[in-house]
């Protein structure tokens, strides 16, 4: 048997599987010459999930299995990975094959069990999920179909919902309690600052909590991109919790945005409707942090390699967090601060100026005293969090209606001075803060988005002076002593 | 006959001196028995003669120091960086140096050296990795003596010294500056702008190096008895136990010099060495008054700080900023410890805070804390 049309090694591999899974199922192979043929003849085919039709074409072929009527009857689509003994594997990427399959007015899919799950939401299609070669061989002659599988409804799934960090674990850090929820309210890029301890990381993990509950569509898409990764577990479905990716430190260019030799979505895409945290920001390198300058922008990247080119949505909530200095402890009591101011500066400078404006909000977050830790004061949880945020969230969707905009994060100076009205009150603090405080024109826009914010989370149509007065309080980079 | 060298400019035949290191026991009997280094040069390298109290060693070092590329390059460097000298010999080397225990015999300096001779002249030491409010008080201080006409000394480096030098600028007086290098070399690099801000502004920046000889660890203790020699009083800001600012109180000790010692924080570990002082009866101060009354230099005995204005503006207007200030004038607070003091939400502090930063009552100091304003 041979394999034709540019396959890989791992299809050209799946000769000897569907050989011995073929013989293990009980049909007979003969010694004959077959020539297998991957159309169209000019794409590169990779990947095990052709295992299972080609041995299903190579069992019609060779009459050793004859559909029934109602097979021929109805476009089906196959994919699979098969094992030695005949039994069927799960592949990666099954949601967007089913998907595509969907759009190609393909009306049943034969898949692996394991991957059943996953596809179980799609609506206009049958599924029918298969363990062994057999079960496909008797499905297809019609001498024992399988029961096409039940859908599952989105609602269903999304009780499943897993948060992974709950607000009411976090002790203390009502500041940056506080700043997270306006931060998810309005969809801002986020910073931390703190000295090592100080519960960063675990803040930036409860924010997927207090994010809206992601849509129907939003799980397609990023259950799309994880499936293609294989990122999903086995048997999973539908992602219903957002996705928190965080890279470490080390991370390279391609790992971060996206590529490699065939052009695979990186971590910004795993975090596609979710969050990506990246701690300890300056030490990522330069080059990977102005990568991520296009995603920020524009919610997608765009990814050019010879063989390839493509575009993955990567449309998330950047979380970073940083220590104030090299050491680690500037403004810690506990630790004395042994840098230099010149040390501490060439520190802040690593991340650029084009970087730090797409962050809106930037708090420091100090560390939390043994006392907190042990209270049985339980804080707020974070469904209560999330309600006021999804609140939130709903004025904006309806403000925002038709316009170029989803959130306030994304409001450009125009939409600024379109949908961000301020009290007379409210324009003499910003404009008294802006003296007294050196605040730049640029951090003006900032603290005038991030008040929108507040006054969305109040409920409120006209920004208050305490809204600004609140917002102000998210600049800290820029009413520094270290600048 | 072998051509004899010319006798090359004063300032080049003090650096040659310089540059051989020899002890100031010895470079100062040679300058005063010969009048000067023209002539020691004159002696040593056009006579050869031997001259008694020199060893057979530094006699060869000096006069292998006197080829030609070694004189060009201090020439070119004394003109590129207008480095002037002053031996001990020369009517302008400053008085309050000249008869303290091991003076430098040879004072390089940019800028003008007439303000030695300024009538009222503090040293200001401290660590080079200072607390923020050690910095911040530092710079008050600095600036608010300065206004009053007292010129700082102090050894540009980080921290402590930067902010002596910068407040004194800010006041309005001229600044001292001693290093521990040739001046040739700008040690820490970062503080170049300041060095030139210091000679621009009439003060002047002294070492007692030759160009060209880099900043050793070892230069810095022994430079801080010119710090110590050249200034009225000591002023220590914050220190360790074991550090070089220590060894500068213990020279302006040696040489009767005044003391002061702020407080500081009783606990931190970085004011150990103010505790020890204080203890050991240094002067206690903790404004620039305290300093300008111990001194007797107030001019205007119902001088009170300029800069504290007590407009209404300064006054807390509703419940919360009284809540938060009342809690602040007790110490320094953490934003958690003003949420647990008061009892306000975290977005009422926020704005809370932000309406009393605009005010100038609150300040922000690292690690998110906060404390009343000193301004």
């Amino acid at each position: 048997m041979e394999i034709i049309g540019l396959p890989d090694a791992s299809v050209r591999e799946s000769r000897d599987r569907v050989n011995a899974a073929i013989i293990n199922s009980g049909k007979q192979m003969q010694p004959r010459r077959i020539t297998v043929n991957l159309a169209p003849a000019d794409m590169k085919k990779e990947g095990p999930s052709y295992d299972l039709p080609i041995a299903v074409g190579v069992l019609i072929a060779t009459n050793e299995l004859i559909p029934s009527i109602d097979f021929l009857h109805e476009k089906t689509a196959i994919f699979g990975e098969l094992s030695l003994d005949g039994f069927i594997r799960p592949v990666h990427g099954a949601l967007p094959m089913v998907i595509s399959a969907k759009e190609n007015d393909i009306q049943s899919v034969i898949l692996p069990y394991e991957n059943a799950k996953e596809v179980a939401c799609i609506e206009g299609i049958r599924i029918y999920p298969v363990s062994t070669l057999s079960q496909v061989i008797d499905h297809i002659s019609g001498s024992h179909t399988i029961k096409p599988q039940e859908q599952i409804s989105f609602c269903d799934l999304r009780k499943e919902q897993h948060v992974p960090i709950d607000m009411s674990q976090i002790k203390g850090q009502q500041g940056a309690r506080r700043a997270l929820e306006v931060a998810a309210a309005g969809g801002h890029n986020m910073l931390m600052i703190g000295v090592p301890g100080s519960g960063k990381t675990m803040l930036a993990r409860s924010l997927p909590g207090i994010l809206p509950p992601m849509t129907f569509e939003e799980a397609l898409e990023t259950t799309r991109i994880h499936s293609i990764c294989g990122r999903l577990s086995p048997g999973s479905g539908l992602m219903v919790t957002r996705p928190f990716s965080a890279p470490h430190h080390s991370a390279s260019v391609a790992s971060l945005i996206g590529g490699g030799q065939n052009a695979k979505p990186g971590e910004v895409s795993m975090a596609h409707n979710g969050v990506l945290f990246l701690d300890e920001l300056p030490e990522f390198s330069r080059v990977a942090l102005e990568a991520l300058r296009q995603p920020l922008e524009d919610g997608v990247v765009s990814v050019s390699r010879v063989k390839n080119q493509a575009q993955y949505q990567s449309s998330f909530m950047l979380v970073a967090s940083m220590n104030p200095c090299p050491c680690g402890y500037y403004g810690s009591e506990k630790n004395i601060c042994r840098c230099t101011p010149q040390e501490i500066r060439k520190y802040l400078d690593k991340i650029s100026g084009p970087l730090l404006d797409r962050i809106d909000i930037q708090i420091e977050v100090d560390a939390v005293p043994v006392q907190e830790i042990n209270t049985s004061k339980i804080a707020e949880s974070s469904a209560q969090v999330a309600e006021r945020v999804a609140k939130a969230r709903k004025r904006q969707q309806d403000r925002y209606y038709g316009m170029p905009y989803h959130c306030n994060a994304q409001l450009d100076n125009k939409g600024i001075k379109k949908y961000c009205p301020m009290s007379a009150d409210a324009i003499k603090l910003i404009n008294a803060a802006v003296e007294t405080m050196n605040l730049s024109m640029r951090a003006y826009f900032r603290i005038l988005k991030v008040s929108r914010s507040i006054a969305d989370l109040d409920e409120i149509d006209i920004i208050q002076s305490s809204h600004v007065a609140e917002a102000i309080q998210y600049r800290e980079l820029d009413q520094k002593y270290w600048r | 006959m072998k051509r004899l060298k010319k006798i090359p400019d004063k300032t080049i035949c003090e650096a040659w001196l310089a540059y051989a290191e020899l002890p100031s026991d010895t470079l100062i009997p040679l300058i005063y028995k010969y009048q000067g280094a023209r002539s020691v040069f004159d002696t040593i390298v056009n006579k050869k003669e031997n001259i008694g109290f020199l060893s057979s060693e530094q006699q060869k070092k000096l006069f292998s120091g006197a080829d030609d590329s070694t004189l060009e390059n201090f020439s070119v460097l004394i003109n590129q960086h207008n480095i002037l000298s002053a031996s001990i010999l020369d009517s302008e080397y400053p008085d309050s140096i000249r008869h303290i225990e091991d003076p430098p015999p040879i004072l390089f300096y940019q800028g003008n050296l007439e303000v030695l001779n300024h009538k009222r002249r503090i040293a200001m030491v401290g660590s080079r990795s200072a607390s923020y409010t050690g910095l911040r008080n530092t710079r008050s201080i600095a600036n608010e003596l300065s206004s009053q006409g007292v010129s700082i000394i102090s050894g540009l480096a980080y921290g402590i010294d930067t902010q002596s030098h910068r407040g004194c600028l800010d006041g309005g007086s001229p600044t001292i500056a001693v290093v521990g290098s040739g001046l040739d070399k700008t040690y820490p690099d970062g503080n170049l702008s300041l060095k030139i801000e210091i000679v621009e502004k009439n003060g002047v920046i002294v070492s007692e190096y030759a160009p060209t000889v880099k900043p050793y660890g070892y230069h810095f203790p022994y430079r801080n008895r010119i710090i110590s020699g050249l200034s009225h009083a000591v002023v220590l800001m914050e220190a360790r136990i074991r550090s070089g600012s220590m060894t500068t109180i213990d020279h302006a000790l040696k040489q009767g010099k005044d003391v002061f010692c702020y407080p500081g924080d009783p606990e931190s570990i970085l004011f150990e060495g103010n505790r020890i002082l204080l203890r050991d009866g240094a002067r206690f101060f903790t404004t620039a008054k305290d300093i300008l009354e111990d001194m007797n230099w107030l001019d205007n005995p119902s001088y009170v700080r300029q800069n504290i204005d007590c407009s209404t503006e300064k006054r807390p207007d509703n419940p919360a900023e009284k809540a938060v200030v009342q809690a602040l004038e007790k110490g320094t607070l953490s934003f958690e410890q003003i949420i647990s003091v008061t009892g306000l939400s975290s977005s009422e502090l926020m704005s809370t805070i932000t309406l009393l930063q605009i005010k100038k009552m609150v300040e922000l100091l690292p690690g998110k804390k906060y404390r009343i304003s000193r301004q």
